[in-house]
């Protein structure tokens, strides 16, 4: 009887570890440790292949010399700013669909529809939307302004016109995030509401978006971890050009220890944990806010 | 509830939304509409400058079959799927373990190890890309399927985590108790009671992993070097730069790439969206 | 022999005590409801005696064996949920078996387990249907069906009854009443009901606060409460309190002078007081007589419920009375109203809310 007990018990205090142990150290191995290696290597001057070399904060010093690393940085932020106008973006198209017509639901998924395109995909498209001669866009430019623009051959709005593609998909998974959050608005306190006479956009500034806040939550995370990820977009519709003035930090890092001629290991690493350092103001944000609710609830 | 039902609007304010509806969507899709139709056209509009007006002639068949002919997209395709189905089953079973552990048991890092996994997803790919491509390499899986699903395995194995450990949760915790009053093993709570009641949550992240990582561009560029291993998505940028100019070849890919997950979101269209929208209505 | 002892129980969650320090000794084959306020600790005490909680300090013994360290599967116990906590997932067939068959139970062992069961929750023709197809009372039968072929020596019940409807409440109720006298099992169940308590118990413990106000007999509850509390938690409508002060009198009697100025004299039963100490008079509704002499009031609000009607009154310094007349009396608002009081029915309670006299009519 006591080995009995003491083996149920025992299996009671093994049991999560057993469960945990598969997923967390693969994670361990491949996602958290390599944050670590990552800082570290950015201490290094290393070409990846031969040995590697001490050299302090260098890199960061390098870095803080490079106009590259600037305007990386400038774009990163303008794509911080543009992206987040998904946000709103997607909550007006989630309120014009929000009714109950005929077909009401093959028009809320056609137009989620480009979330689940690649972003490869998304930006051969928006390349050929854009391109100069036959794209559609310079030719509705041209209608109006007389004059047709390469936008992503013009280094005043080619990060714009990438950002532009990037908030696309984005807008869609806003908008879902808001149909479904509107789906469950309490109707009670919709129709309290209108019995207190709030109307258009008093009702939705004071009811319905203060309802929606969990939508809002994970749209904002879900926009700001995507703006700063950007990558798809810029490798492909412009490879960071013209003359570099496309490039974000993950781009940058990739030129320089990932493409074929990047051997620069040491300071891909310096930007790479630069980007993280920025991401991880954000990622604390987060993470103190579902701490807390997790406390809460 | 908000806003108000059109149909309690006046017929001119309905009849004006019925008409609104297929314009605004016709806007919203118009590249998507502009690459479908030049997927269609013969090579011969182009070159004579006919980028919008009617087709001369419907080249669907022949430009989807000269992408199949002209490039190995096919065996991208295939390699895509290759990275994908086993990621998908080795995230999804990974996390319904990791997820059951954290939402039934008490123990004294239950948080930090959860917070782990949900700090990781964030985090930016660029800062693992060096350490990764090292290990892969050092395990002698680079340039392999092998290493591009462990790695993604490993990676989406964070969010997957934080799903299923959310869902579980939501479960009535009696029924733990009670199968645990009667004396069950954990193993066998986690394999008959916890693992039938997970199936909505296991197909929601199965869909939703699919479309992850089959649209992965970043990992498919740095770990996949040779044709037989090169996603779709890598794939598709190469033949960007090999086929430049003829559009109707590049459009025509991009729609075939593009078709696996948009099938699969059709097809399993309530479980993605409950997927990606898991957490947006409470909280 | 499935007695349950308790002694000594306390139970913290971090800096909160829930349990305060409990004794209890339930008997083999007794029927036990614990009873209280919500956040009294019932539900708390109920799962540690499940073992589904650990228990801070104090020692619990089932049968006589120590259960500190025993699993919750390997004490003899059975648990009926509040929500039921069936497996969706199962039919019922499989849900009453699935305990058994996840331990080990041969086939042969399960089946006639499950006949029996079943037949004697009237359960046989619903054992393919899953849990959705079940009305309210027939989860609830599964759920108790669960518990049975266990064939535990002591039944947990966490408020079985607080999801069914009024009429099914009533029905299930006489059902496990029969239940406990067909099995002769140990059988504890919470609940916050007075009425389910007062029904169906050997014995109710009430709690409030983390400790025992009280354990008897209904009976017992109703005719001596110890205290205040447990005076207005037993019985419905709940017993009227009139704050006076009290002094000894002659022939060993007592003299109380209510708030409102009037006298009475009750027996002093042996109860020493000192001369003018407060008091609260403790009376029942039934116990009062409306239309005869003794307390002067104003009826505020009259319920006419056919069987009985029920008169809401204020005497003349504002406190409130409660009256049970017969169903035929009528009495207008803002009339007066005479309220015979039956000196022997009276409770009297001192200032710390103890009685000092039991208006105990059964003696």
């Amino acid at each position: 009887m006591a080995t009995h007990r003491s083996s149920r018990w025992s299996q009671r205090r093994l049991a999560p570890w057993l469960f945990l142990a598969p997923g967390a150290l693969l994670f361990l191995l491949y996602v958290i440790i390599p944050i670590g290696q990552s800082i570290w290597i950015s201490f290094y001057d290393w070409d990846g292949l031969g040995a590697a070399k001490w050299i302090g904060l260098r890199n960061y010093i390098d870095l803080l010399d490079d106009d590259s690393f600037y305007t990386s940085l400038k774009n990163n932020v303008w794509w911080l700013v543009l992206y987040l106008l998904a946000i709103p973006a997607g909550l007006a198209i989630a309120l014009f669909l929000n009714q109950t017509v005929t077909g009401i639901r093959l028009y809320k998924s056609l137009f989620f529809f480009p979330f689940v395109i690649s972003q490869v995909v998304v930006g051969l498209i928006f390349s050929w939307f854009y391109a100069p001669d036959f794209g559609l866009l310079p030719r509705i430019l041209g209608f109006f302004t007389g004059s047709e623009t390469a936008i992503l051959a013009d280094e005043r709005y080619a990060t714009f016109g990438i950002i532009a593609a990037g908030l696309w998909p984005q807008i869609a998974y806003c908008m879902i995030l808001y149909l479904t959050g509107l789906n469950n608005i309490n109707p009670e306190q919709v129709e309290a509401a209108r019995m207190d006479n709030a109307k258009g956009f008093a009702m939705l500034w004071h009811i319905v978006i203060p309802q929606l806040r969990p939508a809002t939550f994970i749209a904002l995370v879900v926009t700001v971890i995507g703006a700063l990820r950007s990558f798809d977009l810029v490798s492909i519709m412009t490879a960071g050009g013209p003359y570099g003035s496309t490039r974000v930090l993950s781009y940058f890092m990739y030129e320089q220890s990932l493409s074929e001629y990047g051997t620069a290991m040491g300071y891909g690493a310096a930007i790479a944990v630069v980007l993280f350092a920025i991401m991880l103001v954000f990622i604390s944000l987060f993470i103190t806010r579902m701490l807390m609710q997790e406390r809460n609830g | 509830m908000f806003p108000r039902p059109i149909q309690k609007s006046p017929p001119w304010l309905q009849a004006s939304y019925k008409v609104l509806l297929p314009i605004a969507l016709i806007i919203w899709l118009l590249p998507l509409i502009g690459i479908a139709v030049t997927s269609v056209r013969p090579s011969s509009d182009l070159a004579a400058g006919n980028y919008f007006g009617w087709p001369t002639r419907f080249a669907g068949v022949e430009n989807y079959t000269a992408v199949f002919q002209n490039s190995n997209i096919g065996w991208y395709i295939l390699n895509s799927f290759k990275v994908t189905i086993p990621t998908v089953i080795g995230a999804v079973g990974l996390s319904c373990l990791t997820g059951f552990a954290l939402a039934v048991y008490k123990f004294r890092f239950n948080l930090a190890v959860f917070f782990m996994f949900v700090a990781g997803n964030f985090v930016p790919f660029q800062i693992l890309a060096i350490p990764v491509r090292d290990l892969t390499l050092k395990l002698g899986l680079y340039d392999s399927i092998t290493g591009l699903v462990l790695f993604h395995v490993a990676f989406q194995t964070g969010f997957c985590t934080l799903f299923m450990r959310n869902f579980i949760k939501a479960l009535p915790f009696a029924l733990i108790e009670s199968a645990r009053v009667e004396g069950v093993s954990e193993w066998k709570i986690f394999r008959h009671i916890v693992l039938p009641l997970m199936r909505p949550a296991i197909a929601a992240l199965s869909v939703l992993i699919f479309t992850f990582v089959w649209n992965d561009y970043f990992w498919a560029t740095i770990m996949a070097q040779s044709a037989d291993v090169r996603p779709v998505t890598a794939g598709m940028n190469e033949l960007k730069g090999q086929w430049k100019v003829a559009w109707e070849l590049i459009t025509a890919a991009s729609i075939v790439a593009a078709l696996p997950p948009v099938a699969m979101f059709f097809l399993m269209q309530k479980h993605f969206i409950a997927g990606l929208t898991l957490g947006a209505t409470k909280g | 022999m499935a007695e349950v002892t308790l002694r000594a129980i306390t139970k913290s969650f971090g800096d909160v005590k829930i349990i305060k320090g409990v004794d209890l000794q339930i008997a083999d084959g007794e029927f036990c409801v614990f009873v209280g306020p919500s956040g009294c600790g019932k539900s708390t005490l109920l799962r540690m005696i499940a073992g589904l909680e650990d228990i801070t300090s104090g020692s619990l013994s089932i049968g006589g064996k120590e259960m500190a360290d025993v699993e919750p599967a390997d004490r003899g116990v059975a648990m009926v949920f509040q929500s039921y906590a069936l497996y969706p997932h199962m039919t019922v067939k499989d849900n009453i078996s699935f305990g058994l068959r996840m331990t080990g139970h041969k086939q042969a062992d399960i089946a006639p387990r499950l006949t029996r069961a079943a037949e004697m929750l009237q359960l046989t023709h619903l054992l393919d249907r899953k849990p959705s197809q079940l009305s309210g009372g027939q989860r609830q039968r599964v759920a108790i069906g669960r518990a049975i072929v266990r064939e535990p020596g002591v039944f947990l019940f966490d408020e079985p009854l607080s999801n069914l409807d009024a009429a099914l409440r009533v029905q299930m109720r006489t059902e496990i009443g029969k239940l406990h006298a067909d099995l002769g099992a140990t059988m504890i169940y919470v609940t916050h009901d007075q009425v389910e308590a007062m029904t169906m118990a050997d014995k109710i413990v009430v709690l409030n606060g983390g400790v025992i106000e009280q354990v008897g007999s209904p009976l017992e509850l109703y005719h001596r409460p110890r205290n205040l509390f447990v005076a207005g938690f037993i019985g419905s409508p709940k017993m009227n309190f009139i704050p006076g002060t009290a002094a000894p009198a002659a022939d060993g009697k007592i003299a109380v002078t209510l708030k409102d100025g009037t006298q009475l004299t009750l027996d002093g039963r042996g109860a020493k007081l000192s001369s003018g100490q407060p008091v609260t008079l403790g009376i029942r509704p039934e116990h009062l007589a409306p239309g005869q002499d003794g307390l002067k009031a104003t009826v505020k609000l009259a319920e006419y419920l056919g069987s009985e009607t029920m008169f809401y009154a204020a005497l003349a310094d504002g406190s409130e009375i409660a009256v049970k007349a017969d169903g035929l009396a009528k009495a207008a608002i803002g009339s007066a109203l005479s309220i015979g009081l039956n000196p022997a029915a009276c409770h009297l309670f001192n200032a710390d809310g103890v009685a000092i006299i039991h208006g105990d009519l059964t003696r």
